[in-house]
C-alpha cells in the first residue's frame, strides 16, 4: 500500500507543480501572485476536452492546442488587468486585479458551460502494468513522464536560451533589466505565455487523469499551487516542482496513514512548520534585506 | 491643496450611497400591501444558486419551479390570478440567502418562498420567514431542526431517518452485506448529518463498518481513499454525499480494478451521475429516493414528459421537488381560497396522500413529511432502473 | 429601538446596513494588520469565525450573556492572532500571506470536525441579539479608537513598518512587539465581527469562512486604499452593496463584480482613497494650511 500511495501522491503532486510552475515564474519576475492562475488551469482542461470531444483531434495535438490557447489567454490576461497596474501601484492592488480576473473566468466559464462537472472523454486505452511492488496505470506513466519532460524542458530554456537569460535578468532587478536593452514588457508577456501554456497542459492531464472538469476547478487547484510554490521557495523553478510533489505526497499520505477528514490541515500544519523553520522555502535564496 | 479633490471624492461617494438607498426606501413605502390579497399578481420567491460551486442543485430546481408556474398559469393561475417567479441568486452564500428572503418578504412582497436545497441555509431563511409570518417551502432540506423553527416552515423530503432503517436491512437481509465502508463529504451538510443516521442503524442491527472516510465537495483527486478501501475487504461503500462524488469515486474504483456497489441516498439522484460515471457505475450504484422515474405514475410520467420537451434533459430530484413544491402551495392556497400565508399556512399542514412527482406526501402532525413506499434505484444502460421498493415503517 | 426604525427604513435595507457595520468591523480589523503594519493576512475569516463559533457556542450552551460571550470569542480570536503573530517575526511578505492562508483553512477543517459546533451541518438557534443599534455603536467605537491610536505614536510606528521595516527598527521602534500587537488587536476585531455576525444570522457553518471571505475583505481594505480609515469605509461599503445592486443583471453578476474590481483598479491604482486618514481630512476642514506628512 505504501508504495501504491506513494505513486498516487506523485501523480499528483505532479499536477500541482506544472501550476506552481506558472505562479513561481511570473512571481519571479514581477512579485505577484497571480490569482488567475487557477483559472487558466481551468481553461486549459476545458479547450482540452472541446478539441477531444468536438473537434475530435488526438489529444496530443489537443494538449498542444490548449497550451497554445492558453499561451494568448495568459497574455491577454496580463495585457489587460496587470500592465496597466505596473509601477503606478502596491502589490496588492495587482493583486486585487487578479483576483477580480480570477472571478470573471470562472464565472465566464461557468456561464457558456454550466456549473455542472463534465466528464472527460476516454481517449486511450488504459493498461495496467505490474511492476512488482506497485500498479502503474499508463495513464499515471504519461503524467509522470510529461511533467518531467515540460518541467526539464522549461528548466534547460530558462538557464540556456537568450529569451531565459533576460528572463532570469528581470528576476534579478527589472530596472536595470531596461537600462540593459531588454524588452521588460515582451519577457513579462513570454514568462505570462510560457506559464499558462504549463498550467493548461496541467489542465488537460488533470482531465484525463480524473476523468472529470468543473469551471471551480481552478480555485482549489491554484490555492494548493500557490502553496507549493511557497513551500518549495516562491521564485524558484526547481523549488515549485520540489514543492508540488512534496504537498502531493503530502496530502495522499495524510489520507492513507493519518485522517483523511483532516488532510488539509496536515498538509498546511506541514507547510507551516516547514517556513517557520526555514523562512524562505526549501529552495528559496535568503536575499539579505537593505533600507 | 493635494486632498481637496479626494476629500470631495468622498463626500460624492457617501452622497451617492445614501441617495441610492433613501431611494429604494422611499420608493418601498408606496406600496405597503401586506399579504398580498389585493395584488393583481402572485409572486412565488425561489431560493437557491444559480451561480457559484453548488448552482448545479439551484439550477433544476429554477427549471422544475419555472415550469410548475407556467402549468399553473395555463390552468388559469391561483384563484384567477397570474402566478410570477421571483429568481434571485444566493451563491450558496449565507448572508446572501438571508439578505434574499428579506427582500422577497418585504420588497418583492412574496406569498411563498420555495428552497433552499440546503438544510443549512434553509434554517437561516426559515428563521427569517418565520419571524415575518411567510411561508417557506424547502425542497431537499433533509437535516434536523427545520420544520422546528416554526408553524411556517414546511420541507418536502423524503426523511432519511425512515428510508435508511429499510435499506440498510435490505442490504443486510436481501444482499447479505455485512462489512461497510462509510465515505462522507466532509464539508457538505448532508452528507456530514446522513453518515450518523447510517452509522447507527447499521451498529443497532449489527452490521460491521470496517472503514470510516471523509472526501471533500468539489475535490477529485479519490486515489488515496480507493486505495485504502481496496484493502478494507469491505462488501459494499455506503457514501452520503451527492453524485458528482459518487461517479468520480466509482470512477476511481473502476480503475484500480476495485469491484463494490455503492450505496446511498437521495442525493445521488442526478443525471450527471450516469454521464460522470458512464461504465464505472451501470449497476454499481444503488440509492433509495422517493419516486421513480423508472416506473412512473402517471403523474410522474407527465412531468417527465413536459420536462424533456421543454429543457431537452431529464429532471433530477431537485427539479421534482420544486415543481412539487409549487403545486403543493398552490392546491393550499386554492383550498383555502386565500394567498395569504396567515391563513393558507394551516390548509397546508393538512396535506394528504399528495401524488405529487416526487412520491406521495403526507404531512404529519408536527409538519414532517412522509414518503412512502421508498424506491431503490440503479442504473442500467445510462438510465434510472427501479431495483426494488420498499415499505417504510414509522 | 429595530422595529421602531423598522417603520421608517425598509427591513431589507436595514439588513444591508447591519451588515456594513459587521463587514466595517471585520475589515478595520485587517486595515491594521495589512492596510497600517504592511503585513499581508488573507485569512482574516479565520478569525472571524474563531470569534464566531466560540460567542455562539458560550451563549448557547452555558448561557452566557450575549456581550461577555461576543467579548470572549473577541478575546479568543486576539489570542490566536497573537500566536499566529510569533511566525510573522521571520516571515514577510507572500510567505506570511500562505501561512495566514493555511491557519484559516486549518480552522477551517477543525471547525469541519467540531462536534460541538455542529460539523458541516452548522450551528443553528443562536439568539439573534444583534441589531443594527448595537452594530452601529460599536463601529463608531471602533472608528473613533481606531483614529486615536493611528495617530499615537503607536500608529505612526505601524506605518513605519510598512513603509520600511529595518529604517523603522532603526529609528529605535520596537517591530517585534508591534507587528504581533498589530496582529492582535486587528484579530480581536475579526472575532468581534465574528461574533456579531453569529448572533445576526441565527445559522452558522464553517463554509461561511472559506478562502474567499478572507478575499473579500482584503478586497474592501485594498480596494478603499491601504491604510486609511476613509478608504476602508468606503470600500467596505461598496463591496458589500455591490452584490446587492447588481441582482439586475442576474446570472452575470459575479462577471460584473470581477470586472468592477479590475476596474477600479486600474483606474485607481492605489485604492479609491489612497492614504487619507480621518485626521488629514479634518485638517482640510479646518482650513489649517499644513502640508500633511504623507507616509
Amino acid at each position: 500500500m505504501f508504495w501504491e500511495q506513494l505513486l498516487n501522491g506523485l501523480t499528483l503532486g505532479s499536477t500541482y507543480a506544472l501550476i506552481a510552475l506558472g505562479y513561481t515564474m511570473v512571481y519571479g519576475i514581477i512579485q505577484l501572485i497571480n490569482f488567475a492562475h487557477g483559472e487558466i488551469y481551468m481553461f486549459g482542461a476545458f479547450v482540452g476536452l472541446f478539441l477531444v470531444s468536438v473537434a475530435g483531434v488526438n489529444i496530443f495535438i489537443a494538449l498542444l492546442g490548449a497550451m497554445a490557447f492558453c499561451m494568448v489567454l495568459g497574455m491577454l490576461v496580463e495585457k489587460v488587468a496587470y500592465r496597466p497596474l505596473r509601477g503606478k501601484s502596491t502589490r496588492l492592488s495587482a493583486l486585487i486585479s487578479a483576483i477580480g480576473v480570477s472571478i470573471f473566468l470562472s464565472t465566464l466559464m461557468a456561464l457558456i458551460r454550466g456549473t455542472n462537472t463534465t466528464r472527460y472523454p476516454e481517449v486511450m486505452q488504459i493498461h495496467t502494468y505490474n511492476l512488482g511492488l506497485i500498479e502503474i496505470s499508463s495513464l499515471q506513466l504519461i503524467i509522470l513522464l510529461v511533467s518531467a519532460f515540460l518541467m526539464v524542458g522549461l528548466q534547460m530554456m530558462v538557464q540556456r536560451t537568450t529569451i531565459g537569460k533576460a528572463m532570469r535578468a528581470c528576476s534579478q532587478d527589472l530596472e536595470a533589466s531596461y537600462l540593459m536593452g531588454i524588452n521588460v514588457n515582451r519577457v513579462i508577456s513570454f514568462t505570462f505565455a510560457i506559464g499558462s501554456a504549463l498550467a493548461a497542459a496541467g489542465g488537460v492531464m488533470v482531465g484525463l487523469y480524473y476523468n472529470a472538469v468543473w469551471p471551480y476547478m481552478g480555485m482549489m487547484a491554484g490555492l494548493k499551487a500557490f502553496a507549493a510554490a511557497v513551500l518549495g521557495g516562491i521564485g524558484s523553478i526547481p523549488g515549485a516542482m520540489i514543492g508540488g510533489v512534496t504537498l502531493g505526497v503530502l496530502e495522499i499520505f495524510g489520507v492513507a496513514y493519518l485522517s483523511s477528514s483532516y488532510k488539509d490541515a496536515i498538509a498546511f500544519a506541514v507547510l507551516i512548520l516547514v517556513l517557520i523553520i526555514r523562512p524562505q522555502g526549501i529552495m528559496g535564496q535568503k536575499i539579505s534585506k537593505k533600507v | 491643496m493635494k486632498f481637496q479633490g479626494k476629500a470631495k471624492w468622498v463626500l460624492l461617494l457617501c452622497f451617492v450611497m445614501m441617495f441610492s438607498l433613501l431611494a429604494g426606501c422611499g420608493g418601498s413605502n408606496d406600496k405597503t400591501s401586506s399579504g398580498g390579497d389585493d395584488q393583481e399578481t402572485i409572486k412565488l420567491g425561489f431560493l437557491g444558486a444559480l451561480t457559484g460551486s453548488v448552482a448545479n442543485y439551484g439550477i433544476p430546481g429554477k427549471k422544475g419551479m419555472e415550469m410548475a408556474i407556467d402549468e399553473l398559469n395555463d390552468q388559469g393561475g391561483i384563484l384567477g390570478k397570474k402566478v410570477e417567479g421571483v429568481y434571485e441568486d444566493n451563491k450558496g452564500d449565507n448572508s446572501e440567502i438571508a439578505n434574499i428572503a428579506m427582500k422577497y418578504i418585504t420588497r418583492d412582497k412574496v406569498v411563498a418562498m420555495v428552497g433552499d436545497p440546503c438544510t443549512g441555509l434553509t434554517k437561516t431563511a426559515a428563521k427569517i420567514a418565520q419571524d415575518n409570518q411567510m411561508v417557506i417551502f424547502s425542497s431537499g432540506a433533509t437535516g434536523d431542526g427545520v420544520v422546528e423553527i416554526g408553524d411556517y416552515v414546511f420541507r418536502n423530503t423524503l426523511l432519511d431517518i425512515y428510508a435508511v432503517p429499510a435499506v440498510v436491512d435490505w442490504m443486510m437481509n436481501d444482499k447479505g452485506w455485512k462489512n461497510f465502508a462509510v465515505i462522507t463529504s466532509l464539508d457538505n451538510g448532508y452528507s456530514t448529518a446522513l453518515t450518523p443516521v447510517f452509522k447507527q442503524v447499521i451498529d443497532e442491527k449489527g452490521g460491521k463498518i470496517v472503514l470510516e472516510d471523509s472526501v471533500n465537495d468539489g475535490e477529485t483527486d479519490f486515489t488515496a481513499q480507493v486505495t485504502k478501501l481496496k484493502k478494507a475487504n469491505a462488501d459494499v461503500l455506503v457514501f452520503t454525499g451527492y453524485y458528482t462524488e459518487a461517479a468520480l469515486i466509482l470512477n476511481e474504483a473502476q480503475k484500480k480494478n476495485l469491484d463494490i456497489t455503492l450505496v446511498g441516498g437521495d442525493g445521488l439522484y442526478g443525471q450527471d451521475l450516469a454521464k460522470l460515471g458512464k461504465s464505472a457505475v451501470e449497476e454499481k450504484v444503488i440509492f433509495y429516493c422517493g419516486f421513480s422515474s423508472d416506473e412512473p405514475g402517471a403523474e410522474t410520467a407527465k412531468f417527465l414528459e413536459n420536462y424533456r420537451n421543454r429543457y431537452k434533459e431529464d429532471p433530477d430530484m431537485f427539479s421534482a421537488q420544486y415543481y412539487d413544491a409549487v403545486m403543493i402551495l398552490a392546491k393550499a392556497m386554492i383550498e383555502a381560497n386565500s394567498t395569504d400565508p396567515k391563513v393558507y399556512k394551516d390548509e397546508l399542514a393538512q396535506l394528504k396522500d399528495y401524488p405529487g412527482v416526487s412520491g406521495n406526501t403526507t404531512f404529519r402532525a408536527d409538519r414532517e413529511p412522509i414518503k412512502s413506499p421508498v424506491c431503490l434505484i440503479t442504473i442500467r444502460d445510462g438510465k434510472f432502473a427501479l431495483v426494488d421498493t420498499l415499505p417504510v415503517h414509522e | 429601538m429595530d422595529s421602531f426604525l423598522a417603520q421608517y427604513i425598509d427591513p431589507y435595507y436595514l439588513r444591508i446596513l447591519v451588515l456594513i457595520g459587521i463587514n466595517l468591523i471585520l475589515a478595520l480589523g485587517l486595515n491594521i494588520i495589512t492596510g497600517v503594519t504592511g503585513q499581508l493576512s488573507m485569512g482574516h475569516a479565520g478569525f472571524m469565525s474563531i470569534g464566531a463559533y466560540t460567542s455562539a457556542i458560550l451563549s448557547m450552551q452555558f448561557g452566557y450573556p450575549y456581550f461577555l460571550s461576543l467579548l470572549a470569542g473577541a478575546l479568543m480570536a486576539a489570542l490566536f492572532g497573537f500566536l499566529i503573530g510569533i511566525p510573522t517575526l521571520r516571515l514577510e511578505g507572500d510567505y506570511l500571506a500562505m501561512v495566514t492562508i493555511g491557519f484559516a483553512e486549518i480552522i477551517k477543517v477543525f471547525f469541519l470536525n467540531f462536534e460541538p459546533g455542529g460539523k458541516a451541518v452548522g450551528l443553528s438557534g443562536i439568539p439573534q441579539n444583534t441589531t443594527f443599534v448595537i452594530v452601529w455603536v460599536i463601529v463608531l467605537i471602533v472608528i473613533i479608537l481606531n483614529a486615536r491610536l493611528l495617530r499615537t505614536r503607536m500608529g505612526r510606528a505601524f506605518y513605519a513598518i510598512r513603509e520600511n521595516e529595518i529604517a523603522a527598527e532603526s529609528c529605535g521602534i520596537n517591530t517585534t512587539r508591534l507587528k504581533v500587537l498589530a496582529f492582535t488587536i486587528g484579530s480581536f476585531l475579526g472575532g468581534l465581527g465574528g461574533g456579531l455576525y453569529a448572533h445576526y444570522m441565527y445559522f452558522i457553518r464553517p463554509q461561511d469562512f472559506a478562502f474567499m471571505k478572507s478575499i473579500e475583505l482584503l478586497n474592501m481594505v485594498v480596494l478603499g486604499g491601504m491604510g486609511s480609515i476613509p478608504g476602508t469605509i468606503l470600500g467596505t461599503t461598496i463591496l458589500t452593496l455591490a452584490p446587492e445592486m447588481l441582482r439586475v443583471v442576474a446570472e452575470y453578476r459575479l462577471l460584473f463584480y470581477g470586472a468592477l474590481l479590475v476596474i477600479l483598479m486600474i483606474f485607481r491604482p492605489n485604492g479609491l482613497l489612497g492614504d487619507i486618514r480621518i485626521y488629514d481630512i479634518k485638517k482640510r476642514f479646518r482650513k489649517k494650511e499644513v502640508e500633511t506628512c504623507r507616509s
